[in-house]
Parts: structure tokens; sequence; C-alpha cells
């Protein structure tokens, strides 16, 4: 007997191909801003500096990346409707990561250009291009592919540019051979890697989840297309025009994806209204407070594209960009989803076997709500007194900002571990 | 809610007992959330052929949310095989949540 419906073909990711960069990512969260604390007093100085890289790596790679890949692991079935093609590969981009990371973190920090940084570039480079094959491969079967496809396929490729420069800067700390100063090639780094990177990939993967969590009626692929051509015209702009046209101003790229951030502000807001949920969890609040996070990177961004600023503020300026967006918007999108994911993740694991059998918990359940809140609060805090700090270059709040960063931290870490630990009840 | 079947009397005893299976992230049982396309009893074979959705294309509860559909059935109709297949043609939509589970999410 058949029914007259077409069968699904139908295959999950397994925990233990997600679940090790969560880990790996948290204790990224609790090193990076005890980093911050011991350098605390470099933010009243030039960005540049062996303190502000190697937590900005630690931040970049060791947390967001880490935490982005794992989840994607989990996610490229349900953004792009097909399996992932290699298990094997997804446990190997781990591997070369996880090595990677301190490695180059910790060239970075003793400003040795030598082997660990040379080894360390080497090998998060090779994880990134095996995590690029295996999204290639996993999206190559089957079925045309859909608006969030796009998006993650190219922010990956946008990871392999940015990682690539990377090394490339690495090299000619002790090899020099590019024309001009490494700041001058700092920027497009960057920004491959922030507006490439994490800005695409967020947006692809946020616009799915989003509504999915809500389970909202409103659905634009065609707004989304707009989005992502704004964003990476801006952003192949801004590289391309270094390159052939260093006068061109900024501006221009700057206000091609400040216009795509206040069309996806716009996508959200319209999901937001039109949700069928109506209410709206912890974890969500704090996700969606992280979208409206991008504009503050962003008015920064504006300031310093117009060359408004000069000496010291301009100096300050660039390192508060950095941390809002990498304390501010990435963090904050991480600690939420990081409870909207990982507790589900796991309650599949201890319940795949009881569920409609017997009575069981419910995900939510499996974090701690008030350790959530207080880590929320004490996040806030230490995130605007940090801030105040830079731009105030005043000591005394860059630590006490950096003390309650660090707590946050820890009661992040605490979370996590008990989710991860959870016994059946 | 809308569920074809060619026994009216088991399907009802059926949706009855698949309340008991909750989708996890939304706090809604399947029946309500409108996941169950079709329930058919093949009383010859003694087998129950069930034709169910997810909310999204490979939701990573999906293994847990079909086993589970699997085991309420056995349990309910006990000699009986279960069956499950799922299904994404035609894809849900919000539509298919009955008015007790509209209710429930706009608490």
């Amino acid at each position: 007997m058949g029914t007259g419906f077409p069968q699904a073909d139908f295959r999950n990711t397994p925990h233990t191909a997600v679940v090790p960069f969560y880990l790996y990512a948290a204790v990224s969260l609790l090193a990076g801003s005890v980093l911050l604390f011991l350098s605390a007093s470099l933010f009243t100085g030039h960005y540049f500096n062996p303190g502000s890289l190697a937590i900005t790596h630690i931040m970049a790679l060791g947390w967001g990346t880490m935490i982005i890949l794992g989840a994607s692991h989990q996610l490229v079935p349900v953004l792009t409707e097909k399996s992932l093609y290699s298990l094997r590969l997804a446990h190997l981009t781990f591997w070369l990561a996880a090595c990677g990371i301190p490695l180059l973190v910790y060239g970075f920090y003793k400003m040795d250009m030598g082997w660990p940084a040379k080894w360390g570039g080497r090998l998060l480079l090779l994880a990134i291009l095996v995590y690029v094959i295996n999204l290639f491969r996993s999206l190559q079967h089957g079925k045309k592919m859909n608006v969030h496809a796009v998006y993650i396929l190219t922010a990956a490729l946008w990871l392999f540019i940015t990682a690539f420069l990377g090394l490339t800067l690495v090299y000619n700390f002790t090899i020099p051979f590019l024309p001009q100063d490494i700041l001058a090639y700092l920027p497009l780094h960057a920004h491959a890697g922030i507006i490439g990177w994490f800005l695409l990939l967020i947006i692809g993967v946020g616009s799915r989840l989003i509504p999915m969590f809500l389970i909202s009626k409103y659905q634009q692929p065609r707004l989304l297309y707009v989005i992502y051509f704004l964003i990476n015209g801006g952003l192949l702009f801004y590289q391309l025009s270094f390159l052939w046209l260093p006068a061109a101003p900024l501006l221009i790229p700057a206000c091609l994806i400040g216009t795509g951030l206040f069309l996806f502000v716009f996508y959200c807001i319209q999901v937001f209204r039109q949700r069928i949920r109506k209410q709206v969890d912890e974890p969500m609040k704090i996700s969606l407070l992280s979208v409206s996070m991008i504009v503050l990177p962003l008015l920064t961004v504006l300031v310093l594209s117009g060359r408004l600023l000069s000496g010291e503020h301009q100096l300050k300026t660039v390192q508060l960009y950095g941390f809002v967006i990498f304390f501010g918007w990435i963090t904050a999108l991480i600690l939420g989803m990081t409870f909207k994911t990982l507790p589900f993740i796991i309650w599949n694991k201890v319940y795949h076997e009881k569920a409609g059998v017997e009575k069981t918990p419910n995900p939510n359940d499996l974090y701690n709500k008030k350790l959530f809140a207080v880590m929320a609060l004490i996040y806030l805090a230490g995130f605007v007194l940090f801030s105040a700090g830079i731009l105030l270059g005043m000591i005394s709040l860059l630590q006490t900002g950096a003390v309650l960063l660090t707590g946050m931290a820890f009661l992040y870490c605490l979370n996590v571990y008990r989710v991860w630990k959870h016994k059946p009840v | 809610m809308n569920v074809i079947s060619n026994h009216t009397m088991n399907a009802t005893i059926a949706l009855a007992a698949l309340e008991q299976v909750i989708d996890p992230e939304i706090g809604l049982n399947v029946v309500d959330l409108g996941l169950i396309y079709q329930l058919d009893f093949d009383e010859t074979e003694k087998i129950i052929y069930v034709t169910m959705t997810l909310t999204t294309q490979f939701c990573p509860m999906g293994d847990t949310l079909t086993a589970a559909v699997r085991r309420v059935l056995e349990k309910t109709f006990g000699e009986r095989q279960v069956r499950v297949e799922l299904c994404f043609d035609p894809p849900w939509t919000h539509e298919r949540i009955s008015e007790e589970g509209k209710r429930f999410l706009n608490q």
C-alpha cells in the first residue's frame, strides 16, 4: 500500500560533527575575554599591537568562526535541503582548525611570525578548504540552490579569501614582498572576513532561522537577493578599488553595504511582525537584539569612511569598530543562538529513544535560565563599559568592562557545560 | 487538519494518540501542527502507513519526531507494524495549524 505523496530522502547531521565546535568556541570566548582583561590598557593606543591581534583572532576564529562552522554542519541540510556530504570532512575541518588557531594566536601574542604563525595559518587555510569542499559537494547534488544556500556558499568562499590574505600577510612579515606597508592591506583582510564571511553567513542563516523559530508568514527571497547583491557589490567595489582606484571614495561601498544592512533589519522586522508564534524566548530576544547591534559598526564605519576624524579620535574609532563587531554584534548573536540550538542537539541525542513514550523535559529546560539572564545582563554592562572606556581612553572603565565580559564568558561556559553533560531525568 | 485516511475510526484513534507527540521546539503536538498528511490501515498485512511532514525540511528534530510517531502508534495498535514516511511535497505551511494550535501559539 502506498500513499500519493512523494517520499523524501532524509538524513540529519549527527551531533559528533557539531558539538566539538561549540565546546571549542566556549573555551575560546573565555580565553579571549581573559586576554581582553590582560591587554585592556592597549585599547588606549594604536589598534595594531600584539594583544589586539591575538584577541581579534581568538574571537574571530576560535569563537565566531568555530561555532558557525559547527552550527553550519547542522544547518546546511536545513538551509539547502540536502544532507551534509561528508562527516569525515566535517571532523577534519574541526581538527585542522582546532590545531591551527592556538598556533596563530600564540604567534600574534608573542609577535613570532615564524613557524607558529605560519603553521597556524596553513592549518587554518586547509581547514577552510576542507569546509568549502564539503559544502560545495553537499550543494552539488539534486535540486536548484535556494537563496540561503547561495549566501552560505559565497560566505565560505569569502572566508577562504580572508584566510588566504591573512596567510599572505603573515609571510610578508618575514619575507616582505608586498609593495605597500602591511597596515594598508589589513582592511582588505578584515573586511573580507567581517562582511564577506560573518555578515553574509549571518544574513543567510538568520533569514532562514528567525522565520523558522518565530513561525512567520513573511517570505521574501527577492529582497534577500537584493541584499546579497548590495553587500557583495559593496565589498567587491571596496576590494577592487584598493587595487585599481585607490582614490575612490569609501562612502560608496559603505553606503551599498549599509543599504543592504538596513534592508536586512527591515526583513527581520517584517518577519517579527508577521509571526504566528507570539511568545519570544530569551535566547531569541538576544539574537534579535544582535540584529539591531549591526547599526553600531555601521555608524562607526560611516564616520571612518567619511574621513571626518583625525589622529587619536580616528584610532579610537577603529578600536571601537573592531570591538563592537566581535564583542558586540557577533557575540550577542552567538550567545542567543547557542541556547537556541545546543539544547536541541543534546536533547535529540539524549531523548531520541524516549520521545512520545516517556515524559521528557523540554529542550529549553536543559540550560539554566537564571544563569542565562545574569549572563545577558553582565554582558550588556561589560559591553557598554568597555566601549565607553575605548571612547574616553579610561583604563579603569576598560578593566571593569573586561572583568564583566570575563564573568559573562565564565557563565556562558558553565551553562554550555550543563547542557553538554545533561543526563536523562 | 485535513488528514487523508482509508479508515475513519482508526484514524481518529491514531490522531488522538499522536497528540502525545510534541514538537519540542514549538511545544505543540504533531496533530495540531498539521504534520500528519495521511494514515492508511492495511488490515490484511496489519501495517499502518503514516505519511507526515516537518515544519522545515531537514529539521534536526525529524528523526526523533518520526520515531516518536512510530512508537506511539505501535503502543496504541498493539500487534501492527508502523511505517512512517516523510514527505515535503506539498511543503508544510502555517495554514495547516489547527484552530487549537493557533490559540496555543497566540498565547
